[in-house]
Parts: C-alpha cells; sequence; structure tokens
C-alpha cells in the first residue's frame, strides 16, 4: 500500500496541551490545548441537563429533536478557547489526569486535528499515540475502536509516554547504550510523575506521583511578588519570570550571601501594559533561586507535601525490582517543561547521590564488606520540554516503526483487543 | 463549521512566522503533509536566510503534462524557482528573506498565503487547460440552440484529461463547447463507508433538484462508468484492479467559469471535494457513535436500575463486638 510513504503522524494528547506532528521532524507541528468548544447546552433549555454529564450528551431528553447541526458545530485547540469567550460556546477538556474521560469529545478533537490541522487522510497514515502509564486497557481499546473504526486509519501503535521520554533520551551525548530501561521524571504543568521503565515496561507498583509542578511553582512565584508589592502581579508576568529567569542553585544560604554581596545578580522584567502607553518595571530577586528549590525542599510552598523529589526518586527506585535498580540510577530522564530550570538535572544528581552514598555507606559498616558503588546519572538534553513526543517521533520515523504497528487488516480480523498488546520497539 | 481550508495552514505558519520583523533565523528542516499524498519540506540547505520550500505530488508526471510548470511560473513569479528540484521532490522553490525584510504585512500575509496554496495551484493545471479548451470549442461550434436537453454533442475524439491522484483512483476532466464535466472515481474499502456514500451521493444529486439551482448538477454512478470515460476503460486502473468504483460526475455550466475568480473558486471546491466527502463521512460516524454510547449509558442505567437491592431491612444490625441495635422509640 502506498500509506508506507507517507510520514507517520505522531499525536501526543496530554491534559494540558496536545502536541501534533510529523514522524521525522524535531518539533512538533501543533501545539494547542486539549480543549472543545461545542454548543453550549442552555442556548436550547428546553432539554437542558447538566454540563458535566458524563459522555457528553449534548441533551437529556429526546435525542432525535435535539440533534441537529449543532453537533457540527465545535471548536479545538485555540480557536476554542477564543469561541468560549463568546456566549454560545462552553468549554471541555476530554482529558482528565492523562486519561480519556469524554470519549465523544475526544473523538471529535481527533477528528479536527486530523483533517483541519494535520491536513491529512487517515486511511493513507499510520498513527502514533501515547497514553499515561497505567492506563486501563479499556481506554486502549477504545481508542483503538475509534481510530480504527471512524477513521479507517492505516495503522496504530500506541505508546507509554515514560517509554518514549526515555527514547528521547537518547540524543543526549551521555547515553551510550540505547536502552529502555531508566527512571523518567515527568514534571508538566499540573503534576510530577516518577516512573521507573524496566526494559520498556512500567513496572506499574513502583510509581509515585507528586503534587508540586509547573503551576505551584508559578504561583509561588507571584506570592513573592505580591509580598513585595511589586506593580504587576499577575500570574502571566509570574510565568515569565519563571521561564526566563530562574535557575536552580546548588546551595540557598550561599546563593541568598552572593544575592546580597552581589546587586547586579537581581535582574527586571519589563512588562508591557495593556494599552502598551508605558511598561512596568517588576523586580525579579531572590525568587530566581527559590522557584525551583521547591521541587528540593517542599516546606517553603506547600504545607501538606514536605517529602523532597530526590527523597521520592530513591523510594521509587527501591521499590523496584532488586536486579533493576542499578541500572535506575544509572539512567535518570528528565521530561516536561518544568524540568529546564538549568542545572536542575546536577542538582539532582547530587542530592541523590549523597543518599545513596549514604546507604551504602551505612550498609558497608553493617555487613563489613565492601561495595562496588552504585552509579547515578540524571541526564538532561536539549528536548526535555517536547520529550515524549520528540521520542515518538523517533521511534515513529525507524522503517521498522509500520512493522510494529497494528493495521486496519488485524483489527478488523482479531477485533479491538488487539491493541492491548505491543511488541517493544527493538533497541537498534 | 465543519470547512475545510484549501490552503495548508501549516505552511502558512511557518512562512509567516519566518517573515516576521523580529524572526530570528534558524535552521529548519520540516515535513508537513496535504490531502492525497501531498508532501512539504521545508528546509535550509545553504544559509538560514534562505527557506527551501519543496513538494512531492503523486500525480506530478500527470500535472507535468497539464502545464503545472506555466502556473507555477506565473504564481511565484518573484520566487527563485529551481529548475533541478530538490533529490525526491518534484519542484522546489527559494524563498530568500533578506529579499523581504521590506515588503509590508499585506505583502507578506499574501505571500505566505500563496505560498500556502500551492498544491491548490498545482491541481488546476488540468483544471485551467480544460476550461481554455472549453473556450475554444465554444468559439468553433456554438452552443446549438435545438438542443434543448443539453446533450453532450462533443465527439469521442475529444482529449479527457486524466489525474491519477491517488493509487485506483482518479479524476477524469472532459472538456466540451458548452461544458467542463469532471468525473472523479473512487473506492471506498469499508464497507460501512460504502453505505454512508451511498446516502451522501443521493443527497448530492437530490440537492440540485430541491433548492440550489446554481450548483452544478452532480450524477453518480456505482460500478458502471459514465459514458464520457467509457471508452477509455481499457485504463489498466479500470480493470486490474476490479472493485467496486464508484463514479461521481460534476458538469460544470460555463456560469462555473466565467471570470477569473469564478474559476479559482470552483477549482478550489472541486479539488477538496473528495476529502471533504470523506471527512464527512468520517464525522457521520463519529455522530452515530455518539449516539450509540449515549443509548448504552441509558440502557445501562435502566439495567442498574432493574437489580435488586441488598436487602438492607431483614438483616440485623450488629456492632463489631457483636452486639445488636436496638432501636428504642
Amino acid at each position: 500500500m502506498s500509506s508506507i510513504n507517507t510520514p507517520a503522524i505522531v499525536m501526543d494528547n496530554g491534559t494540558g496541551l496536545t502536541k501534533l506532528g510529523f514522524a521525522g521532524n524535531d518539533l512538533p507541528s501543533w501545539v494547542f490545548p486539549t480543549a472543545i468548544a461545542t454548543r453550549a447546552e442552555n442556548s436550547n433549555s428546553k432539554y437542558n441537563k447538566s454540563t458535566s454529564s458524563r459522555g457528553g450528551q449534548t441533551s437529556g431528553g429526546n435525542l432525535s429533536i435535539k440533534r441537529g447541526m449543532e453537533d457540527l458545530d465545535f471548536y479545538i485547540g485555540e480557536e476554542a478557547l477564543e469561541a468560549a469567550k463568546g456566549p454560545s460556546y462552553s468549554l471541555n477538556y476530554p482529558i482528565r489526569h492523562g486519561q480519556v474521560e469524554n470519549w465523544d469529545h475526544m473523538e471529535r478533537f481527533w477528528e479536527n486535528s486530523i483533517f483541519k490541522y494535520l491536513k491529512c487522510e487517515p486511511e493513507d497514515h499510520y498513527f502514533l499515540l501515547t497514553e499515561p502509564p497505567l492506563n486501563p486497557p479499556e481506554n486502549r481499546e477504545n481508542t483503538a475502536e475509534i481510530m480504527f473504526e471512524s477513521f479507517n486509519c492505516a495503522g496504530l501503535y500506541i505508546a507509554v509516554q515514560a517509554v518514549l521520554a526515555l527514547a528521547a533520551s537518547w540524543t543526549s551525548s551521555k547515553v551510550q547504550d540505547r536502552s529502555l530501561t531508566g527512571t523518567v521524571i515527568d514534571s508538566g504543568d499540573g503534576v510530577t510523575h516518577v516512573i521507573p521503565v524496566a526494559e520498556g515496561y512500567v513496572i506499574g507498583s513502583a510509581i509515585k506521583n507528586i503534587p508540586l509542578a509547573g503551576r505551584d511553582i508559578t504561583i509561588f512565584i507571584q506570592t513573592l511578588l505580591r509580598d513585595r508589592g511589586e506593580p504587576d502581579t499577575s500570574l502571566r508576568t509570574a510565568e515569565q519570570i519563571k521561564q526566563q529567569f530562574c535557575y536552580t542553585s546548588s546551595d540557598i544560604v550561599k546563593e541568598f550571601n552572593r544575592f546580597d554581596s552581589n546587586p547586579e545578580k537581581f535582574a527586571q522584567y519589563m512588562v508591557e501594559t495593556v494599552n502598551k502607553s508605558r511598561t512596568l518595571t517588576v523586580d525579579v530577586g531572590y525568587e530566581r533561586f527559590l522557584a525551583p528549590e521547591i521541587f528540593f525542599n517542599p516546606e517553603i510552598a506547600s504545607s501538606d507535601f514536605l517529602t523532597p523529589l530526590p527523597t521520592i526518586v530513591d523510594q521509587v527506585i527501591q521499590a523496584s525490582p532488586i536486579d533493576v535498580r542499578k541500572n535506575l540510577y544509572k539512567n535518570i530522564v528528565l521530561s516536561g517543561g518544568s524540568t529546564m530550570f538549568k542545572d536542575f538535572g546536577r542538582r539532582l544528581q547530587r542530592d541523590l547521590k549523597q543518599i545513596v552514598n549514604e546507604r551504602v555507606a551505612s550498609s558497608e559498616r553493617t555487613s563489613g564488606a565492601k561495595s562496588s558503588g552504585v552509579e547515578v546519572q540524571v541526564i538532561s538534553h536539549k528536548r526535555q520540554k517536547n520529550a515524549v513526543w520528540f521520542g515518538g517521533s523517533l521511534l515513529a520515523q525507524t522503517s521498522e516503526f509500520k512493522s510494529y504497528c497494528h493495521t486496519k487488516q488485524d483489527y478488523d480480523e482479531y477485533g479491538p483487543n488487539i491493541v492491548r498488546n505491543f511488541s517493544l520497539f527493538s533497541v537498534p | 463549521m465543519l470547512q475545510l481550508d484549501a490552503k495548508n495552514l501549516l505552511v502558512e505558519d511557518a512562512f509567516l512566522e519566518a517573515f516576521d520583523t523580529d524572526y530570528v533565523p534558524a535552521t529548519l528542516d520540516r515535513i508537513i503533509t496535504d490531502f492525497d499524498f501531498t508532501t512539504y519540506h521545508i528546509s535550509t540547505p545553504e544559509s538560514k536566510e534562505k527557506l527551501l520550500f519543496s513538494i512531492n505530488i503523486k500525480c506530478w508526471n500527470d500535472l507535468v503534462k497539464y502545464g503545472v510548470f506555466q502556473i507555477l511560473k506565473d504564481k511565484y513569479d518573484e520566487l527563485i524557482i529551481l529548475t533541478e528540484p530538490e533529490a525526491g521532490w518534484n519542484f522546489s522553490l527559494y524563498v530568500d528573506l533578506t529579499q523581504f525584510k521590506l515588503a509590508n504585512n499585506e505583502n507578506k500575509k499574501e505571500l505566505a498565503s500563496r505560498l500556502s496554496l500551492l498544491k491548490s495551484h498545482c491541481f488546476s493545471a488540468p483544471f485551467y487547460k480544460a476550461f481554455n479548451r472549453h473556450d475554444i470549442l465554444a468559439a468553433e461550434g456554438p452552443v446549438d440552440p435545438n438542443n434543448i436537453y443539453g446533450e453532450d454533442i462533443s465527439t469521442v475524439t475529444e482529449e479527457v484529461f486524466v489525474l491519477n491522484y491517488r493509487d485506483s483512483e482518479v479524476i477524469y476532466i472532459k472538456p466540451s463547447n458548452d461544458r467542463v464535466t469532471v468525473i472523479f472515481s473512487t473506492v471506498f474499502r469499508d464497507e460501512t463507508d460504502k453505505v454512508f456514500s451511498k446516502v451522501f451521493l443521493q443527497e448530492f444529486s437530490d440537492a440540485r433538484k430541491r433548492s440550489i439551482q446554481t450548483a452544478p448538477q452532480v450524477i453518480n454512478s456505482h460500478r458502471e462508468p459514465p459514458l464520457e470515460i467509457r471508452n477509455l476503460t481499457s485504463n489498466p486502473f479500470n480493470e486490474t484492479t476490479g472493485e467496486e468504483k464508484t463514479y461521481i460526475t460534476f458538469v460544470l455550466f460555463p456560469r462555473h467559469f466565467s471570470s477569473v475568480d469564478v474559476r479559482w473558486n470552483t477549482i478550489q471546491h472541486i479539488q477538496l471535494f473528495r476529502s471533504y466527502f470523506h471527512y464527512h463521512i468520517k464525522i457521520v460516524k463519529c455522530f452515530l457513535h455518539q449516539r450509540m454510547r449515549y443509548r448504552v449509558s441509558e440502557f445501562m442505567k435502566v439495567l442498574n436500575r432493574a437489580r435488586q437491592d441488598s436487602i438492607d431491612e431483614e438483616k440485623e444490625r450488629k456492632t463489631v463486638s457483636g452486639r445488636r441495635f436496638e432501636l428504642r422509640s
């Protein structure tokens, strides 16, 4: 079939943002919010029902009367946010906590993203979709049903996000062997996951979540700005400061002293006011290094979650099977926008190494035997921001990719349960 | 609503970004696809300021026959068109950013949108040729006013433009002295799609009868090729595959290509027909699924209601230690 020659399509639907693109590119072609704006129900109050009703039923009562053209009236992505500002559309996020909640909306979201944004006929292309770790197999089946039955896509592969993040780290020069074993620290906007992966399989029982991520850092910066009484303390400003000025320090006390003795460390951020008539100047101070510090000393920002990230990573690896632990320590991969701070990887490596060395030393003392030592290595690379998508693009452009996919013929022959299993990429 | 745009949004975005005044030149190597096995490639092989924009179309050889080069030369005359396209691609042109630094915003937008229509321009070649041929034929033999049934009197010898734009799917264009006939042949691999397509096509043919008088006439036939192309059945595509084919005929009358703008409009719409058709079939399936999911959840509710609750009343309530609750009133 001629679909062999067309580039595969890589779709990474996250809770907040969707990344779409073609295999072989180094950046996703589209990054937009996973949002869909549908016709608001109150425009037809007769059949009004609560908006949160599951399954996206646009009407409660009589389906045959209600359903008309308004089903076709929806927007996705940026256009959805725009449309939702008006009175006649309501905004929905079909993915929650990484998992698809509303299949009706998701189906339409995919439809529009394939035809309108990527401009491709799904029959001609292979697809690589991503799923969060611990996604129930039923969700996979639902996805396959939609992809094959609605869209007749030529072939489908569903990969676990953490595995793709590992694959993305192969671009780093520190990685010598391209193995699919390692610990993935995935920190997006909402939540941070620490996921151990052994030979391409996620060790589900050892996964840990940290309720601190990008948004918490932004809010933390915002409170600091407010406390100081800066002229502009909007969330947008805080986010810009986070992205432009923040870095990870090696020692807070020393860093405080360095700031006090060296005033040029303080930065200034210009904010344009809405009417662009004048610019406001916001001073940027200690938050430059304090904000990323909440991963390492969470008590400065949160009162209920107090375990530092290195400890969590150590706990996760300790909970994994003993024969992979060494490799998990050796290959800790960062992924997601909130791991982009300068020297974040180095700090994590140092703190984790300290914990590990203490444990090794104490076991040497109690047993009297000499340990061969544990190597700890945190890998940061240039593609961290869209690591999952990039890993997908990397794998989907290999010539073997299409042989790993389940095709439409397979689906028609065996039914949706074939997608419960995908053969892993053999490492080239 | 469910409109498909002829332009490629990604190509347009890429160039708009590049034309922006505060654009930092960067190394690019991007692949972008479009419908009907069309692929674009934007790269910067020489310097970061010179974007190489290439296109690959499956039926390029057919397009070349119908004079695609001339059309592209007219459309993109201010850009450098490579005589020798990038290896593996059909057509390449250079966009030199240093050249456009001074152009104003309107020009930038216009150029970006023109570039994003590259595929449409390529596909327009046979259509333009057919329209021009029609003009010649119309001048040679004016429409016979006695031909009240509007039969096509053109000879079988008139050349039919053939565009093998997809595997086993072809566009035929036949000019005549009073009309231009465009015939799509499509194959549906999926059984469900076949059924939907029949309903849709029936609707297409009926729509004109009801309300939209100015729309081109649509005739569809299943498996049987229309008369216009019957003499082409020796075409290997029709026999070897043996698949069930559907033919959709659009009859374009002179009012559909009276002026330059109308022509361009007609061409754009007719090109997108197949994608549009498939798009709609697919979205119809989405809505059917939506209804099915809704029905299932309703049935589940009914079933759950039928389930007996555990009989609480008769059961004795005890505390952990085994003491009984006594209701005192």
